[in-house]
């Protein structure tokens, strides 16, 4: 589904991602993990094309992601990608924010979008703040909003760039908990957090990124009970006292 | 003080202010109007990915916003007969007030635009959405509301700005106050009389501009 081949990006002289294979199967969800700077966001951001990279290849579905000519906007129609600042559209009621995509991009009428809406609001729990404005919901519900918003176009990949960071402790669960279950339906995930309970739960595999390096790729027990290379290690050992 | 106030006088040329009135009220529109367009155009040049055209953006916007209005006024006045080109002076004054203004405009413009976050942006791009289904659905329904107050400014220094026609004898109020002064040597009067319908022209824009403000900038509910 998704196949990194050596890429290298760099910003400016810094160098964000160093000879990154990776390889991700259809259904598979995986957790990309890592300090700070370490590149993980800037790794899944290169597969809707947020970011180009310079050197290497990227195939997402067969579709060559490297060749920087291609118009990509209609696989980034089927990546769901999912911000750590929600980033819902603050003029627009949750619904409209679940609908916009579906009515313009995949051209649905607006009665079958406005029952789809309600139908992706629903499955995150949600269906009573349909006609709530973003600056009305807590911001685990907003993003939840905007896992919706994803699932709207029925994508092939969803994307999450640290979706609980911004978040109150104690809303993390409920938009991890809507995660979950999407992993479990068999949905081909790629998400960048710190959570482990999440990745212990439902990970494939678990990928650990220092410096913009891939370094370590294994089951999330292996990982995280034997960490093989000691930037792991020490990674694991903050997040755990943390 | 207020005894040597001749008020019969501003009623008798009371016809008269109200023509001045009328055409202030026409010329600002008029060049606001265009402006606006004017403004909208160059704003897309300035944030345009061709080189070219957003060089010549900036010249314009930059040359009219580094040099008196007054000054563009004159040059359009007396240059554009000596270059061949003939036209009456309220045209011209029109045009000198739209191509001011459209400059100002652009840069409330681009603000507004610009004001949008970049995530915003990110992820109507990540959903799928075209260049302009983002312009159209995100971007500038966000970048509205943060710019009808500042436009409404705008308008405000253009119908002050519109006296300055008078120096190139365009028929609006101030030129009233002039011949005011020059037919019956009243200035106090005839000034007096122009300031207050400036006032009133003022008051209604910047009703405006406040209920705009409270109305258009998006509501933020807390």
């Amino acid at each position: 589904m998704i196949k990194f081949k050596d890429v290298n990006k760099w910003f400016g002289k810094l160098h964000v991602l160093k000879d990154v294979n990776l390889q991700v199967a259809a259904g598979e969800v995986v957790v990309i993990c890592g300090p700070s700077g370490s590149g993980k966001s800037t790794l899944i951001r290169c597969i809707n094309r947020l970011e180009k990279f310079q050197k290497g290849e990227l195939f997402v579905d067969n579709f060559p992601l490297h060749d920087h000519s291609t118009n990509i906007t209609n696989l980034r129609a089927e990546i769901g990608f999912v911000f750590q600042q929600f980033h819902l559209y603050p003029h627009m009621t949750a619904l409209e924010n679940v609908t916009l995509a579906p009515i313009n991009v995949r051209k649905i009428n607006k009665t079958d979008a406005v029952k789809l809406g309600h139908e992706k609001l629903a499955r995150v729990g949600l269906s009573d703040k349909a006609d709530s404005y973003p600056s009305q919901l807590s911001g685990g519900q907003q993003q939840r909003v905007a896992i919706a918003r994803g699932l709207a176009m029925s994508p092939k990949i969803m994307l999450f760039d640290e979706p609980t960071s911004a978040l109150d402790p104690e809303m993390i669960g409920e938009v991890l908990d809507v995660m979950v279950q999407l992993a479990r339906d068999g949905m081909t995930m790629c998400v960048v957090t710190h959570e482990m309970e999440f990745a212990r739960q439902v990970a494939h595999r678990v990928i650990f990124m220092d410096q913009g390096e891939l370094l370590e790729s294994g089951s999330p027990d292996q990982f995280f009970d034997n960490p093989r290379t000691d930037r792991a290690a020490v990674f694991i050992g903050k997040i755990l006292t943390h | 003080m207020i005894e040597g106030f001749n008020f019969r006088v501003i009623l008798e040329y009371m016809p008269l202010f109200l023509e001045g009135l009328r055409n202030t009220f026409l010329i600002s529109f008029a060049s606001i109007f265009l402006a606006i367009i004017t403004g909208i155009i160059a704003c897309a040049g300035r944030l345009s990915q061709w080189k070219v055209i957003r060089a010549i953006a900036i010249v314009y916007i930059e040359s009219i916003r580094s040099t008196p209005l007054l000054v563009q006024i004159y040059f359009f006045y007396f240059g554009l007969p000596t270059l061949g080109i003939r036209i009456p002076e309220l045209q011209t004054g029109i045009l000198a007030l739209m191509l001011n203004s459209g400059a100002y405009i652009a840069e409330i413009v681009r603000a507004g635009i610009t004001s949008v976050p970049n995530g915003q942006i990110e992820a109507g791009v990540s959903s799928g959405l075209s260049y302009y289904q983002r312009m159209r659905f995100l971007i500038l329904p966000q970048a509205l509301g943060v710019t009808i107050p500042p436009l409404l400014g705008q308008a405000i220094v253009l119908v002050k700005d519109s006296s300055l026609l008078s120096l190139i004898s365009v028929a609006e109020l101030t030129r009233c106050g002039q011949m005011l002064t020059s037919e019956r040597f009243m200035p106090t009067e005839g000034f007096f009389t122009v300031a207050f319908f400036y006032l009133c022209i003022y008051f209604c824009l910047h009703s405006l501009a406040t209920w705009s403000q409270k109305k258009l900038i998006f509501r933020e509910e807390y």
